[in-house]
Order: C-alpha cells, then structure tokens, then sequence
C-alpha cells in the first residue's frame, strides 16, 4: 500500500510540473486519490479550470471583406438621393435576415413563404447562375436541378425567410447561364446536402469545372468573344474553324475605349463595408 | 452646340458616331489623338474635335500613373500610332500637368471651312505649349491718355462732393 502511494505521490509531482501546460489532460480522480493517501480525508471538489483555445492562424489572417455587389451605385443616370433611400432599406432589412455572402457558382438553399405550400414555405435548392440588379431591386437566379426549372429571387424581398449557403465557392465565370445548354448532371444538386462549412478568411475556393454541352442549337452563341465564358470544353462541341468564325464578332478596341470603362473605386467599396459592418453590429 | 432644351436631352447617347462603325471610329479618333501629342496644337472639324478632347484628357490622366504602370502603357500604346510619342507623353507631357487636376486642354471655335464643305472647324490644343496663345490676352490701357483723363475727372468730382457734405 505504502510502495502505491508513493507510486501515486511521484506520478503527481510529475503531472503538478506539467500542469501548467497541460491543463486539458489533468485527470482529477488521480489528484483525490493521491491526497487522499497522504491526509485520510476527501477534500472539497474543485471544478478543473476551463481550457481556453487559442488558435493563432485565425488572429493573423483577417477576415475576407465582401461587399455585395448590390451596393455598388450603377453606372448610368440614377438619382443619388434615391440610392441612399434604398441603401439605407437594405441595410434595415439586413438586420431582419440575414443575407450571407455568396457569389455566382455557389450552391444555396432559399426557404420562402408560399401561401400555397402545404408548410406555407416552400425550400429550394440550386446553383446561383446570375446576380443582377442593384439597390433594392437586386436578384439571383438559382438553377434547380435537372427539371429545366429557374428561380429569380429578388434579395430583398420580405416573403424570403432564411439564405443558406450550403457551398461557397467560385467558378470561372460571372455569369453562368450557360448551364441552361449544358448536360443536366452540371445543374443537377442533391436536395439534402449537408452545408459544407468555409473558412470566413482568405479566398474563396474557385472550382475550375468546364463543362460539356448539349448538341448545338443553344440560346446563346456562348462561343463569341462577347461572353468571354471559360468554363465551356468547346473543343468537344465546335471545330476550330467554328471557333475562328467566331472571332469575327470581336471588338478589341473596347478595352480601350475610356469612354465605356466605369471604375468601382475602393474607396466606395469601403463605405459600403463600414455601412454593413456598422448596422449589423448593432 | 445646343439650341433648345430637346437637343440638350442626350437620350443617353454620350458620343457621336463617326466613320464607318465603332471600329472605325475608334481608329479615327487614334489618328487625330496622335496628330495632337505630336503637334499639341490640330485643326479639325469641331466634332472630332470634341470628341477628341475627352479622350486627350484621359490619356494625361493614364499618363500621370507613371511609364511603370501596365495599365497606362497599354493605354498609351493603343492610342498613339506613332510610338516615338510615348516617351513624350510620359516624360514631357505628364510632368507639365502633374499640378492641374483636370482641364488639359482647349478647344477653340474658328470659322468655318471654306475650300471643300463649310464644316465648322475648331483648334484643339494641350495647355502650356510653346506656340503664341490662341487668345490674345486682355491689354493693359491704363495708360492711354483719354483714361488718364476720365481718371482725373472721376477724383476732380470725387474731391467736390467730399467738400460739398462738409
């Protein structure tokens, strides 16, 4: 009994040493025991101290700042005052519900009010194609999976009840209707999918997917420099003079042509974040 | 020029179309921007002329980036043909307005042409060129006699009135 206790003794003095690292792995049965062995009474029970995690890569790299490309004042005539009104609605709304951060490519999952629906909402799961519009007015195409169906859902509007971003991630264009063309497994979600969780700092994942498409009458010449789109294999659909007759549509001059180039100044970027981040923190 | 407020509403047509299509038009518009580096002082008909001049200010802007910027190189080798000129732009023409926000040129109206089709005709230059003004600057006539006169006069009646209210 004795050789035991002191087994137990030393065994103690070793985790005391370490316990200043270590404080997660201190077992406490083995502390009662070992006092108990010396005094011959059970002292009081003494909660171990919570372990605080500190995980310092997550301190370092700051967080991914967004701003929805709603807030972007348009280039044409609009009335500033009635931007600012708008904005303004946005922002309340915001505090309402919340409207993550998602770009086009990234699969979601909207829950809308449906008077019709037997739960009176109705869930609908796609990939957004478009994000169009600005101010109060800003939509979102989502392409349901495989029934040739599309919804645009206006962000702001009070019948939408929750957003979720079940996958975020980017893909090589800003505008993906070129999916109405392609083969249906390339729109086709499952109904159930878990959330797969993403990281609030660094870049967004970019999916480098090409797709393949349907045989050749598509709504749109995708193939012409105008679109510009990357995430197409024409090579499988078009021959090369198909592709080279396609650049007679090209306008390089556009580029430069100062006239037509209208700059989002990072300054009008940062109002807009601090704006957000000022009425979501209330 | 406007004459009425149903041409000032531009129905948001910012430019004219000139030539044969955009492309041409562009290409025109390149031609006579290079003409303007190289002289800083054209004659041309007064809508290519106001055409020009808003594509002449943006490239002093391109051009105030400096020659390490990749953006305002490309620029700057788009729109001038003759690529003697880009050093000019960059190392002439960009330190001279380093101070001016903005207004790098003037546009003059001069009369109509004459020897082809009467169009109306503008000078287009870049500020500060070395050529004499355009517009004589207003003369200094102080010292005219008939001014120093009527100055004499204005004091005489000046000096009467104070001693007539004493």
């Amino acid at each position: 009994m004795a050789a035991c206790a002191w087994s137990v003794s030393t065994a103690m003095c070793s985790l005391r040493a370490s316990q200043g690292k270590h404080n997660r792995f201190l077992s406490t049965s083995l502390l009662r025991l070992a006092s108990g062995a010396d005094s011959g009474q059970t002292p009081k029970f003494k909660p171990p101290t919570k372990p605080v995690i500190l995980d310092k890569s997550d301190t370092e790299i700051p967080v991914r700042r967004f701003v929805s490309p709603e807030f972007i004042p348009p280039r044409q005539r609009t009335n500033p005052l009635k931007f600012a009104l708008e904005r303004k609605d946005m922002l309340k709304r915001r505090t309402m519900l919340k409207i993550p951060e998602f770009y086009v490519g990234s699969i979601l999952a909207v829950t809308m009010s449906d008077p019709h629906a037997s739960e009176k909402t109705n869930r609908f799961v796609g990939i957004c194609i478009q994000r169009s519009g600005n101010g109060l007015g800003a939509t979102f195409i989502l392409i349901i999976d495989g029934q040739g169906v599309e919804i645009c859902y206006e962000l702001y509007n009070p019948r939408i009840q929750q957003v979720e971003v079940l996958k975020m991630e980017k893909r090589l264009d800003d505008n993906l209707l070129y999916l109405r063309d392609a083969l249906p497994e390339y729109s086709t979600v499952d109904v159930n999918m878990k959330p797969v969780p993403s990281s609030i700092s660094g870049e967004v994942h970019l999916n480098a997917l090409k797709v393949r498409m349907k045989p050749k009458p598509w709504s749109k010449c995708w193939e012409r420099p105008k679109y510009n789109v990357q995430g197409i294999r024409f090579d499988l659909r078009l021959s090369p003079e198909k592709m080279e007759e396609a650049q007679k549509w090209a306008q390089p001059w556009l580029e430069y042509d100062m006239l037509k180039e209208y700059v989002i100044l990072s300054s009008m970027e940062d109002i807009h974040w601090r704006e957000v981040q000022e009425e979501t923190c209330k | 020029m406007r004459l009425s407020l149903a041409t000032l509403i531009s129905h948001g047509r910012v430019a004219r179309r000139i030539g044969l299509g955009p492309k041409s038009r562009i290409d025109m518009l390149r031609n006579i921007l290079t003409g303007l580096v190289r002289f800083e002082r054209i004659e041309t008909t007064r809508g290519r002329a106001d055409e020009v001049q808003f594509y002449a200010e943006k490239l002093i802007d391109y051009a105030k980036k400096g020659d390490t910027d990749e953006k305002a190189m490309k620029m700057a080798t788009f729109w001038l043909t003759e690529k003697d000129l880009v050093p000019k732009l960059f190392k002439v023409l960009a330190p001279r307005y380093q101070d001016h926000q903005k207004a790098y040129t003037r546009m003059a109206r001069i009369p109509n042409r004459t020897n082809l089709d009467r169009a109306e005709m503008a000078v287009l230059e870049y500020k500060g060129h070395p050529f004499p003004p355009l517009f004589h600057p207003k003369r200094d006539n102080d010292l005219t006699l008939l001014n120093q006169l009527l100055k004499g006069y204005r004091e005489e009646r000046a000096r009467q009135t104070a001693a007539k209210s004493d």
